[in-house]
């Protein structure tokens, strides 16, 4: 019963983890067992845990990861302070959205990753191409998340508040933020992976530190091992940031915790 | 009995945009009393939401004079409010929070709106679901939850869109003799639309009958039931009576539109 019990209460995370339990015990049983190992092209989970250990003790993780994150950090800082307050003028103001979406609407659906060099050779390989790179990938979700956010407050429940005597002020935070939250965070998670993806593409192209600059180069010189260890280390993060905002968003949006929020 | 609420002439158009215009109301003149209390049945879509939004000052009237006591109406009041038909909860406020939204935008302190607002989700028979989000209630528990928080700010007008629509018949029948007892105390001047005949007649002094859209005023009936009204009288002669007397002056509207 005891543990009937416990598997209910955790199964999410139980199951999830299994699953990844199972891949890797697969990966590992059939690299070393069925499929004869060429470390040149494949490589296997207890080797990369080898890397994993000498890379986190000796080696340039951490500071790999610490570079890459102020990159990171400071582009989707200027995202969120940049993108929210727009898309909530541009949901608010229907002049403001006429003027901006076309001009908007092109630079989301274009692969932005495509300009990657240019914004390198104008901002350089440092922090601020990086960071502008993020900057640009990450906006959009909170662009176009708020603004549908905010477009999506209920005419019925704007009456509503303003027939008790609500100002406009009162609409904004009664009604406008609330209903625009869950599209936030929502757009959070998107911009989350699009920053990632900014990250990395900027530190490919030209870097000499931070993960994205390690995952190429371990993959040029045929360092398998030490690349999985970037890219689990990347997905680690992602996982984490992902956790985090579902955290706060329960925290945040109590009312929605009825519904499974993905 | 003095004046409250006098329309006259209101005459109001939907614009919508690529779309047909609509003519909701149409030359629709109305006086109601301080203190009384007057039912609208009507058929569906004969504009009696929209006649509550103009009066709630949420809509203006195209043609027509909308006036409140003597002035004219130019915009939401304090001394309105409305039990909306889609209920109007807000989905990230409690039951409790709800209630105060109208004592919170008065802005009245703190620990008094807390007070009055448990009192009326007591009278509301929401004891115990103060903590609730408005998805976790039934439907009629939403409407009783938007009842209360009408009557929260103590309103002089009380406008009712088919507030007891969506509740079972008898937390109807509760809801409706809760209802007579708090304007019997408050005296307030209520305008209730419905679509029962039964609750028209058990609760109002005048029943005013709407045509099909353009809604104007087809006949008004005043109810000469002594008051306190009880359950029994609707067990009445008298009752029946009024009943088919109200039902055959709609019946026409109904047939026609058919
Ligand atoms: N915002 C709006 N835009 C366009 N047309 C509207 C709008 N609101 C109402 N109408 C139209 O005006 C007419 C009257 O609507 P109203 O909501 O007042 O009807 P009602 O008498 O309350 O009906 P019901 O009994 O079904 O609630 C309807 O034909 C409706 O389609
Ligand atoms: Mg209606």
């Amino acid at each position: 019963m005891k543990v009937k019990e416990y598997y209910e209460e955790h199964q999410r995370a139980l199951l999830g983890l299994s699953s990844f339990i199972f891949l890797a015990a697969a990966w590992e049983l059939l690299l070393t067992y069925v499929v004869p190992l060429n470390p040149f092209f494949f490589t296997k989970p207890s080797l990369i845990a080898i890397a994993f250990k000498e890379q986190a003790l000796g080696g340039n993780l951490w500071h790999n990861l610490a570079i890459s994150s102020r990159a990171f950090i400071w582009g989707f800082s200027f995202s969120v302070v940049i993108g929210i307050p727009l898309g909530a003028v541009m949901g608010w103001r229907r002049r403001v959205e006429y003027a901006l979406d076309p001009f908007l609407t092109a630079l989301y659906a274009s692969p932005l990753v495509a300009i990657a060099p240019l914004l390198i050779v104008v901002f350089g390989v440092g922090l601020l191409g990086k960071a502008v790179l993020v900057f640009l990938l990450a906006v959009f979700p909170f662009i176009f998340n708020t603004f549908a956010g905010v477009k999506s407050a209920d005419p019925l429940l704007i009456n509503v508040v303003r027939s008790f005597g609500g100002k406009e002020r009162d609409l904004y935070l009664k009604v406008i933020l609330p209903s625009t939250l869950p599209y936030i965070a929502a757009g959070t998670r998107l911009a989350i992976g699009r920053g990632l993806v900014g990250i990395i593409v900027g530190e490919f192209y030209a870097a000499s530190e931070g993960i994205g600059f390690a995952i190429s180069q371990a993959g040029d010189t045929y360092r398998l091992p030490e690349m999985f260890v970037g890219i689990i280390v990347l997905s680690l993060v992602a996982v984490l940031l992902t956790e985090v905002m579902r955290k706060l968003e329960i925290t945040l949006a109590p009312w929605r915790a009825g519904e499974e929020i993905r | 009995m003095t004046t409250c609420i006098q329309a006259k002439n209101v005459g109001l158009t939907f614009r919508p945009k690529n779309r047909e215009p609509v003519t909701a109301l149409n030359d629709f003149s109305l006086e109601v009393g301080q203190g009384e209390f007057v039912s609208i049945v009507g058929p569906s879509g004969c504009g009696k939401s929209t006649f509550l939004n103009i009066l709630l000052g949420l809509i203006k009237p195209d043609t027509g004079l909308m006036q409140l006591n003597g002035a004219r109406i130019t915009g939401p009041g304090q001394d309105r409010a409305m039990v909306f038909q889609e209920f109007g909860l807000l989905p990230w406020r409690t039951v409790l929070a709800n209630v105060e939204l109208g004592l919170e935008l008065k802005g009245v302190e703190f620990s008094i709106r807390r007070h009055r607002a448990t009192e009326l989700i007591n009278m509301a028979g929401l004891a115990g679901f103060e903590n609730h989000y408005p998805h976790e209630l039934s439907g009629g528990m939403k409407q009783r939850v938007g009842l209360a928080r009408a009557l929260a700010t103590d309103p002089e007008v009380l406008l009712m869109d088919e507030p007891f629509a969506a509740l079972d018949a008898q937390t109807r029948d509760l809801m409706q003799a809760e209802l007579l007892q708090v304007w019997d105390r408050t005296k307030k001047t209520v305008i209730f639309v419905t679509h029962s005949i039964e609750e028209a007649a058990y609760l109002s002094d005048r029943v005013v009958i709407m045509s099909a859209r353009p809604g104007r005023i087809k006949q008004i009936i005043k109810v000469q039931l002594p008051r306190p009204r009880d359950y029994e009288m609707r067990l009445s002669p008298e009752f029946n009576d009024l009943k088919s007397r109200i039902w055959d002056v709609l019946k026409e509207e109904l047939i026609d539109k058919k």
